[in-house]
């Protein structure tokens, strides 16, 4: 069964257990591969992870001129291919979320591959494993697709792969304001 | 079992000649399930693999979690005894030189006879912590009873769980801090949710609390700063630090005027629901706002939450535990549970969330100054007896109850001690008033460290041991829910590191007092003598072997024989743990915070941590992700406060108290009340905020007043330019 990476962002509490976490998987050589921001430090404690979306169409391959950045057979977009990245650093431009990173010492991208060793055989990535908070889960369509009639609020405060985003894309991401439409129980 | 709607069955990914190691972090009380990657051709630990088939927290962990491993084959670890010959360079890390475990036995040995020959045997003192197995907490009260003969040892938990312990021993006759367990809590309607920053201490109860919501459920936070659980929360009650017991005794009384009061459990299952009635009348919601600055109408509005849902779960940490009342605000706030008579069910009762890996197993069996084993009394002679036996010694051999660990450190100024054996923890960092307890350690003749990491303790020794790191022992913990689990050894103690059980038997045998010890070669020959100690004591622990915690994915105390799977909901019969059955609904008297704000010193400090490190530091700071991640303390000012002040964000200001400054960075936040700043702890040396706080204690628990003193801030003077 199809599983993709599904982001809460209201449950974020910024503990960066994710970028903790992605350090650790076998193919990422000890480097953190995505972002948690604070939102508005001085009013609120409130973060917000930033993860690769991994794009249908992503930008940062169409964009690269020597068909470095892959894209596997289970949609992840991979990190570039030491053999054939050039280093020009198109892809960190042409991303609309900032996310691959650069490394200058190896001439090198690198960014998420929503740790394809694990995630090729159904194990969920590293972040998704570890992340205290249930920001970032690893769920099946159905799951996907019950999250989305759960949090229908007003056919908009639903956010995944809306137009203003980059296209469609595999991961899908739940904007802030899940509990405005929550019925409560007494 | 206990498989809930969060676990899924999930292989773990195998790499090649690698082998995994199901433990459980070094941490806090939440024990999260890991498991630990060894490397076969070398044996060695390379790194973490969540294990999801932990039914508590199912995989997941917090950055300290996932980044714990790099403890154990880390550059600092101490490999060979060390020796100080030079006192004169105490309280820095200079002068020490390798030795021999030879060396290093021979020359504790005579110093502590010696120093017992001429002072008596109470110069000596042990300090110890709950950072480590039940078997170590264990040994380490039979080491410095029988093996030292010293009244005088007691251990960290007097700076963590000691209020708690307090409060639930009156309100239930029985301490076990969480009455059901943590599969529990996402199914609760209502979390009252008190002086737990539960986001960053205990990150993985998160999933659980946020779930509450999700389903319709309420919580309400209460904590003088917008933590990140109670930016969420669907009620904020931003005390004063320092006032929840008029909190706690204001939502009370709206509870029972306004018929949430449960008549027929209070009759038949509590005591003292009439007088506390009387006692709570006065604390109407305007009075209490008065109190604690909580605008009135989020008080009643608390009460009708907590008054109206079905199933209600009371948390509570060290925000309310740490102050000088800690004992009487835990007892208010589980009030609450037995006046509603919401406890002893599934999905409601009385939870604190426990600060240190084992510190709900290593303050019941006889590290604290006047308990014994299964939390059996030393001023109880039948207890007595019963635990002489087990060790052999006659009654009247053991050392009367001594004092707790602040009190130690008067002491040894008073040179009533003037011999310390200190393991598992860092009170250069972690105790309050850190001049006096400096000077203390400074003060005393000999000292022994026993860790794995030069601490700023550590600094203070004449001997360090090196001691091993979680990783490379085994043994049992109990965690937060009261379960009782196992730790297990993923690699053999680099250098010549050693256990502190194995230190302390070998110590022993050189003190002459090896018959008594000598029969303990592994950690294992310490469990079964640890299950037997504890048969009987109401922490019963004889039933829970190492088979049955594999099989049951732990065990919950009571549990007293072969047949007894444990206890995961405390009080299902409603039979509570004082002699007749009953609970005690507590009349507490509110009283103000030890030292108030004044003229002087206009703002209220209080001290906490944050998610990327753990206590006092010693551990985290020392692993580089945590450390890039947070390298320093600061002070959270309000901006309204910081505009008065004339501050702006990151400048170094100097913060201090009548006992102590320090210089922090500014860090402006609306997340704060005005009349309050915030200071993180784990840092040592200048940088350390308990210079600044106040050794106020309990008077039941020996708990100092971490959360809450009269401080003042001041610019500091422009640097000239030259």
């Amino acid at each position: 069964m199809k599983k993709r990476l599904y982001i809460e962002l209201e449950n974020c509490i910024g503990c960066r257990s994710c970028l903790a976490a992605c350090t650790q998987c076998g193919g990422h050589e000890q480097r953190n591969r995505n972002y948690v921001y604070d939102v508005n430090p001085h009013v609120s404690r409130q973060t917000m992870p930033l993860m690769c979306l991994h794009c249908e169409n992503p930008a940062c391959a169409r964009s690269c001129p020597a068909q470095a950045i892959q894209i596997h057979e289970t949609g992840a977009v991979l990190s570039a291919l030491v053999e054939k990245c050039i280093g020009c650093q198109n892809c960190t431009i042409a991303c609309p979320y900032g996310i691959p990173k650069f490394d200058e010492e190896e001439n090198l991208m690198y960014k998420c591959d929503l740790c394809i060793d694990r995630t090729k055989d159904g194990i969920p990535p590293m972040c998704a494993s570890v992340c205290p908070s249930n920001t970032l889960q690893w769920l099946t369509e159905e799951e996907i697709e019950r999250k989305q009639q759960q949090y229908d609020l007003d056919n908009g405060k639903w956010v995944t792969s809306m137009p203003y985003l980059e296209g469609a894309t595999n991961v899908k991401v739940n904007l802030p304001g899940i509990l405005q439409g929550t019925e409560k129980l007494f | 079992m206990q498989r809930d709607k969060f676990f899924r069955e999930i292989e773990n990914v195998r790499h090649p000649n690698e082998k995994l190691i199901k433990t459980h972090c070094s941490y806090c009380g939440m024990q999260c399930g890991m498991n630990l990657r060894v490397n076969t051709m070398t044996n060695k630990i390379i790194g973490v693999e969540p294990r999801y088939d932990w039914p508590v927290t199912v995989g997941k962990m917090c950055p300290k979690g996932v980044t714990a491993y790099q403890q154990t084959n880390h550059k600092d670890r101490i490999l060979r005894p060390l020796i100080r010959d030079d006192a004169s360079l105490k309280g820095t890390k200079e002068g020490f030189r390798e030795a021999s475990w030879e060396e290093a036995y021979d020359l504790i040995a005579k110093k502590f006879t010696e120093m017992q020959a001429t002072y008596g045997k109470d110069t000596l003192s042990v300090f110890s912590g709950v950072s480590m197995t039940n078997e170590k907490c264990y040994l380490t009260g039979k080491f410095a009873r029988v093996a030292l003969g010293t009244r005088y040892i007691d251990y960290n938990g007097r700076f963590c769980m000691s209020s708690a312990a307090g409060g639930f021993l009156r309100s239930f006759g029985v301490d076990r801090g969480s009455t059901l367990p943590w599969t529990d809590i996402h199914e609760t309607d209502c979390l009252f949710i008190a002086g737990s920053n539960t986001a960053e201490c205990h990150p993985t109860s998160m999933f659980r609390v946020w779930h509450v919501q999700e389903r319709g459920g309420y919580i309400i936070v209460v904590d003088p700063r917008e933590t990140p659980v109670a930016r969420r929360a669907d009620l904020h009650l931003d005390l004063k630090p320092g006032t929840d017991l008029a909190l706690a005794n204001g939502i009370l009384h709206l509870l029972i005027e306004n018929g949430y009061a449960d008549e027929n459990f209070i009759h038949e299952h509590t005591n003292g629901f009439e007088e506390t009635k009387e006692l709570v009348k006065e604390f109407t919601p305007e009075y209490t706002s008065l109190l604690t600055g909580v605008a009135p109408e989020k008080i009643i509005k608390a009460a009708e939450i907590y008054g109206k849902a079905p199933n209600a779960v009371v948390m509570f940490a060290r925000g309310i535990e740490q102050q000088h009342k800690g004992v009487d605000n835990v007892s208010a706030y589980t009030n609450m549970a037995l006046v509603t008579g919401k406890i002893g069910r599934p999905k409601s009762g009385v939870a604190t969330f426990t600060g240190q890996g084992n510190g709900q197993g290593g303050r019941e069996h006889g590290q604290k100054s006047d308990l014994l084993p299964g939390y059996r009394k030393l001023t109880n002679p039948k207890h007595v007896e019963e635990v002489s036996k087990v060790w052999g010694i006659k009654p009247e051999e053991m050392p009367k109850p001594g004092v707790s660990a602040y009190e130690m450190f008067e002491l040894m100024n008073d040179k009533t001690i003037r011999g310390l054996y200190l393991l598992c923890s860092n009170p250069a960092v972690s105790a309050p008033n850190l001049n006096v307890v400096r000077k203390a350690l400074k003060s005393l003749d000999f000292m022994v460290c026993a860790d794995f990491y030069l601490s700023e303790s550590a600094e203070f020794a004449d001997v360090i041991l090196p001691s091993v790191t979680w990783s490379e022992d085994e043994g049992t913990v109990t965690n937060l829910e009261g379960r009782i689990i196992k730790i297990n050894k993923a690699q053999e103690p680099i250098g010549e590191s050693k256990p502190d059980w194995q230190m302390q038997v070998e110590l022993a045998e050189r003190l002459g007092r090896g018959k008594y010890f000598s029969h303990l070669q592994t950690a294992k020959d310490v469990a079964d003598e640890f299950r037997f100690a504890s048969k009987g004591g109401y922490a019963d622990y004889y039933g829970a072997t190492w088979d049955k915690i594999d099989k049951q994915d732990g065990v919950f105390w009571p549990c007293k024989d072969e047949n007894d799977k444990g206890t995961p909901h405390m009080f299902l019969d409603k039979k509570f743990y004082h002699p007749d059955g009953k609970a005690k609904i507590c009349a507490l008297p509110y009283r103000p915070p030890a030292e108030e704000p004044c003229k002087e010193y206009p703002l209220r400090l209080t001290t906490g941590r944050v998610v990327y490190h753990y206590l006092s530091g010693n551990q985290t700071r020392r692993i580089q992700f945590l450390k890039d991640m947070c390298p320093e303390p600061y002070v959270e000012v309000h901006p309204e406060t910081a505009a008065k002040y004339e501050m702006v964000h990151d400048e170094r200001v100097r913060l201090y108290t009548r006992r102590g400054e320090s210089i922090y960075k500014v860090k402006i936040t609306e997340a704060i009340r005005k009349d309050t700043v915030f200071v993180p702890y784990h840092f040592g040396h200048e940088a350390s905020i308990n210079l600044l706080t106040i050794a106020a204690l309990d008077p039941m628990s020996r708990m100092p007043e971490f959360k809450a003193c009269a401080a003042q801030m001041q610019k500091l003077e422009p640097k000239k330019v030259l």
